[in-house]
């Protein structure tokens, strides 16, 4: 194929084993990799730029093996999480960089078409200390590019951005998928990201694949917790926490609508008034303000709901009682993780 | 303020003048009984003006040899994890805290002219006993040390993700080192020359023992001399103005150095901040 194959890639680091991990990226794509801290999500990415070892498995690109390649000669637009920038270097050598390596003529020249690309003329002779994060990641990434890549192995290249540099990073980002044609991988943790590029998501949890699939797929499809937490559901509750629920007069309902994994209760599926007649009823115990609107807490025996109240103002205080129902139909049952993985 | 804090705070301003005082003042009697008659006069004294020449080269061959050597030790010791490493961090102070009198004589029972290993460096052509090299020796000795510990901190602060990318865009190891590493790590290391050059200019015990005197020999083809510091200390019981003198001039010529090295670096080594590329 053309792109990015991992064929069965396992790594050994001490006691943590990755993989086997196996999937594509095709050319003018971008797969996301997802999983909690010290799922391996860095250890594949360093693992496919060379930099570990593999006990197993190849990685292919453009249908041909390069893991007994050197580092240096497997050609991955690699950018680690906190860029690797040359500090004593300013923007224009940082990106002159890997075209002088290579002896490419009109070093000079070709670096500061990179620089007028991601929009960077103005900054060129600066350090990369004076910067901002948004700007030090498009130097990393017109000098990743100036290297001549086959593949991008970006590693969290939107954290700690402010959302309008993430914005105009992840154009950027298509703009190149789209121009550039070269596979991405990507490890995020950043569910608008992952959303916003990704025609695949992979998410590893303890070194295995749960999931490879679209993220559509990935946000209809069975949920287990980490997949709902990071699709950003609050109500997440194990099966444990339901069955011992205290005061709390849906909770045979819950338990029984519960999967091994636990319950997520989305947002659609609570219907609360300000009127606490009825057979079931909670106690205003926050309320806060978001970007999408207010989101009441509310607690019900020993369970709190999270309610988002989009656009209108909720009409209750901390401390009021509010009438409360369940809708069966919008819960989620969450699947369980397999103790010893397996995709 | 409360009043305790104001007293702490004084207390800690006299404590600290009372060190930058013992730090500062000898310097300044050095140089107010040497008077501008004593400085004039080490400037004139061939005996001296020999000694110190002698001592610039000498010192700068140490340096030279001390960065040929500890900035490989610095960067092993750095980078690289291995069975004994602790040992050897420990083997690399040990100049520091051993007497360097007693340097001397251990580098003397080691190197006399008479010994396996003095006859084996004479018949190299490289003697050791009241010769330059025993100078360069006894300088390499107890300065080294500076060099390695420098290089070893500023290798280590390193940034491993700089190192990562640049083999990523295309770099070898050697490159790396060459182009990213070395660049990164220079200003530690000239750090660690200047000191190992201050503290073997300023050596005195070492050079009595193993190089009291200074015969020619390549590369010093100048007249029998001694390192300046044993010119100070033999003139000392002759003639203490000249003493004053040779002192004073000695230390302007250090501080010379030490502010020409330091301006070099604050208006930006090209090649430290772009290595070869820039």
């Amino acid at each position: 194929m053309s792109g990015l194959e991992l064929v069965d890639l396992r790594v050994d680091r001490g006691s943590f084993h990755l993989g086997p991990v196996r999937c594509e990226v095709s050319a003018g794509s971008a797969t996301v990799l997802l999983g909690p801290s010290g799922a391996g999500k860095t250890t594949l990415l360093r693992a496919i730029a060379g930099f570990l070892p593999l006990v197993g498995g190849s990685v292919l690109l453009d249908g041909g093996a390069v893991d007994s390649l050197p580092v240096e000669r497997r050609r991955f637009g690699f950018v680690p999480p906190n860029l690797g920038l040359f500090p004593q270097r300013r923007v224009r050598d940082n990106v002159r960089y890997p075209l002088a390596l290579s002896g490419a003529t009109d070093a000079a020249g070709k670096a500061a078409a990179w620089i007028e690309r991601f929009g960077l003329t103005e900054l060129a002779d600066r350090y990369p200390h004076e910067l901002s994060s948004g700007q030090r990641q498009r130097v990393a990434m017109a000098r990743a590019l100036a290297a001549d890549p086959r593949a991008l192995l970006w590693d969290e290249p939107l954290a700690a951005l402010d959302v309008e540099s993430r914005d105009v990073l992840v154009r950027m980002l298509r703009d190149l998928l789209e121009t550039e044609r070269l596979p991405l991988l990507l490890v995020t943790h950043d569910p608008t990201t992952a959303f916003a590029l990704a025609s695949r998501v992979v998410v590893l949890d303890a070194g295995t694949v749960r999931h490879d699939c679209t993220p559509e797929t990935l946000a209809r499809g069975p949920l287990d917790r980490f997949v709902a937490r990071f699709l950003g559901y609050e109500n997440l509750y194990s099966a444990h926490e339901l069955a011992e629920a205290q005061g709390a007069s849906l909770a045979p309902q819950l338990v029984s609508a519960a999967g091994p994994g636990g319950l997520v209760v989305p947002p659609e599926a609570i219907v609360w008034r300000s009127d606490p007649a009825g057979p079931h009823a909670a106690r205003v115990a926050a309320l806060r303000w978001t970007a999408a609107g207010w989101v009441v807490a509310l607690r019900h025996g020993s369970l709190t709901f999270h309610v988002a109240t989009p656009g209108v103002a909720p009409g209750v205080r901390i401390g009021d009682r509010v009438g409360i129902d369940l809708v069966a139909a919008e819960l989620k049952p969450l699947i369980g993780v397999p103790a010893n993985g397996g995709p | 303020m409360h009043r305790t804090a104001i007293a702490a705070r004084a207390l800690a301003a006299v404590l600290s003048a009372s060190l930058v005082g013992l730090f500062v003042l000898p310097v300044v009697a050095l140089f107010f009984y040497a008077g501008g008659s004593g400085l004039a006069f080490a400037a004139g004294d061939s005996g001296f003006r020999t000694a110190l020449e002698f001592t610039l080269l000498a010192s700068g061959m140490a340096v030279g040899l001390g960065l040929l050597t500890g900035v490989p030790l610095g960067y092993v010791l750095a980078r690289y994890r291995f069975p004994g490493r602790a040992v050897l961090e420990s083997v690399v102070t040990i100049p520091i805290v051993i007497p360097h009198l007693v340097v001397g004589i251990g580098l003397l029972l080691l190197f006399a002219p008479n010994s396996p290993v003095g006859r084996f460096t004479a018949a190299l052509g490289i003697p050791i006993f009241d010769a330059v090299w025993g100078v360069v020796l006894v300088m390499l000795y107890v300065g080294a040390s500076y060099i390695v510990l420098t290089s070893q901190l500023a290798f280590r602060s390193v940034d491993e993700e700089v190192i990562e990318a640049a083999r990523s865009l295309g770099a070898g190891p050697g490159e790396v080192f060459a182009t990213v590493t070395l660049p990164a790590a220079a200003r530690g290391i000239l750090t660690g020359a200047l000191l190992m050059w201050a503290r073997g200019v300023s050596e005195v015990g070492g050079f009595l023992i193993l190089a009291y005197a200074v015969y020619p020999t390549t590369p010093w083809n100048g007249p029998v001399t001694n390192a300046a510091s044993v010119w100070i200390y033999n003139y000392w019981g002759i003639d203490p103005t000249a003493a004053v003198g040779a002192s004073a001039l000695l230390v302007l010529v250090a501080l010379a150095i030490f502010l020409a090295v330091r301006l070099l670096d604050r208006s930006g080594f090209a090649w430290a901040r772009g290595g070869f590329f820039s």
